[in-house]
């Protein structure tokens, strides 16, 4: 009998233990995001947050994209940036979220050494892509347009919270938003609690935490040589921001050619520097979204070369080259699987 | 072994067996359940479980301004199959067959957007 009660102890424990186990991992497997999804920022977004006062704190970071989108619309006659644009050289008043991205897009400007530049805002309308109404601009066009491209001339009262910028120039913050957005979010989350969400905006991806099962974030990255749903490969990511920059995004075709809507700053055209896209993963959304569009500006040499100069950013690049060359920094070899065949190369510190 | 010992032994094996059968279910339905979820202006209007599509067929939706996708559901993918919207990108993008990249018609604002399934990737950049 002493024995026996043993056993069947042994036995409740081993069956408790065995419930308890298997029932924690079926809780697990079967927990569902709250998920939302809005057209914000020209684009569409969709937010998954696991846990806990989800469904509340997705509908904060709703409200806060629709503020921010309100605030940076630059066709929108009521948006502070629309006010920059079209305030003939005069100051205007700022918001604080406006004038912290715009001194922090004026760093990253400056950093780049120009190859971002929020004031190119004039060649993309030249070409057509803010209306979809495409064309090519005469040389002669694009000549007086280049002087009009000069982040240096936006000046920022970021104390007074207040800008102006020279009559017949235009900014556009959209190399920018999205990456700052996705940054104000994650810690909008993190703060509400939340320790496991993944918001796509548009194509720029911030991960919060991890996945609800502890493993990292598994996120695409497109190929820009085919429209079709076709990967290039996937990185896994904790915490960090996935954003790319691409000639496939947006762009016309006329007389053969193809042009694309992100702009060299020197040229007032298409950036064509022997890249096709650009990723850029790391903790800080807003520095991944602009570097994603500096660098594709750079091209492939200088875009290493900044990257080797940099590592206080701490940012992993992967590059698609024209002839299809895929290079990756050395930070991603071990998170970076690629889904194609195709050379790869990694890049060293 | 006594009785006593017998019916935990078998209450043991019984909720092991329990649990692991309903994994296994989960499992399963999971790898089964493919459906796509249609929305439009961000309400979803429609969701079609692609494993149990047999004959490809399609949907017509109208929007606002005369805005009008024809959406094409086919065993275990989707597609626009045309759209009157200006740039096209929803139909150039072809087929769906997971959740990794939506189809997106931004003029008109529908999306096509798989769900379930076993996917490679939780999201896309690009």
């Amino acid at each position: 009998m002493e024995r026996g009660g043993g056993r069947a102890r042994a036995g409740f424990l081993a069956a408790g233990l065995a419930a308890a186990v298997l029932l924690g991992g079926c809780a697990q497997r079967a927990e569902e995001p709250a998920t939302g999804q809005i057209f914000a920022m020209d684009t569409i977004m969709s937010m998954d947050v696991y846990g806990e006062g989800g469904e509340e704190a997705l509908a904060r970071a709703e409200e806060t994209i629709y503020r921010l989108e309100d605030l940076w619309a630059v066709t929108d006659e009521n948006s502070e940036i629309w006010a920059l644009n079209h305030g003939g050289g005069a100051w205007v008043d700022l918001s604080q979220e406006t004038a912290d991205l715009l001194a922090q897009a004026l760093e990253l400007c400056a950093l780049t050494d120009g190859a971002l530049d929020l004031t190119a805002y004039s060649a993309v309308q030249a070409w057509g892509f803010t209306t979809g109404e495409y064309r090519v601009p005469s040389q002669e066009e694009l000549d007086a347009l280049v002087p009009l491209i000069d982040y240096t001339r936006l000046e920022l009262d970021g104390e007074g919270l207040r800008a102006r910028l020279p009559e017949n120039m235009e900014l556009d913050l959209g190399a920018v938003a999205k990456g700052y957005t996705g940054a104000c979010l994650a810690e909008q989350l993190r703060q509400a609690g939340v320790t496991s969400a993944i918001l796509r905006l548009g194509g720029n991806i911030q991960a919060v935490g991890n996945r609800p099962d502890g493993n990292p974030w598994r996120v695409a990255i497109q190929d820009p040589d085919s429209q079709q749903e076709a990967t290039l490969g996937v990185v896994e990511v904790s915490d960090q921001a996935v954003i790319t920059s691409g000639g496939y995004q947006r762009y016309f075709e006329e007389g053969g050619e193809t042009y694309w809507h992100i702009m060299d700053p020197d040229t007032a055209a298409p950036a064509r520097s022997g890249l096709t896209s650009v990723t850029v993963i790391g903790a800080d959304g807003t520095v991944c979204d602009a570097l994603s569009t500096a660098l594709f500006v750079m091209g492939p040499e200088e875009a290493a070369a900044f990257w080797r100069v940099h590592p206080e950013l701490g940012v992993e690049l992967i590059l698609v080259l024209e002839d299809g060359t895929v290079q990756i920094t050395q930070g991603l070899e071990e998170t970076f699987t690629l889904s194609q065949d195709r050379t790869m190369e990694v890049i060293a510190p | 072994m006594n009785r006593r010992t017998a019916v935990l032994a078998g209450g043991l094996a019984l909720v092991v067996l329990a649990c692991a059968g309903f994994l296994l279910w989960q499992r399963a339905s999971a790898q089964a359940g493919v459906s796509v979820r249609i929305y439009q202006y961000g309400e979803l209007v429609e969701e079609v479980r692609l494993d149990q599509v047999t004959e490809p067929y399609t949907i017509p939706l109208s929007g606002e301004d005369g805005a009008e996708n024809l959406v094409e559901v086919a065993p275990g993918r989707v597609r626009m199959q045309s759209a009157n919207c200006p740039d096209q990108v929803c139909v150039n993008q072809g087929w769906i067959s997971d959740a990794s990249v939506p189809v997106v018609c931004l003029p008109h604002q529908v999306v096509l957007e798989i769900t379930g399934g076993e996917s490679h990737a939780d999201a896309a950049a690009g």
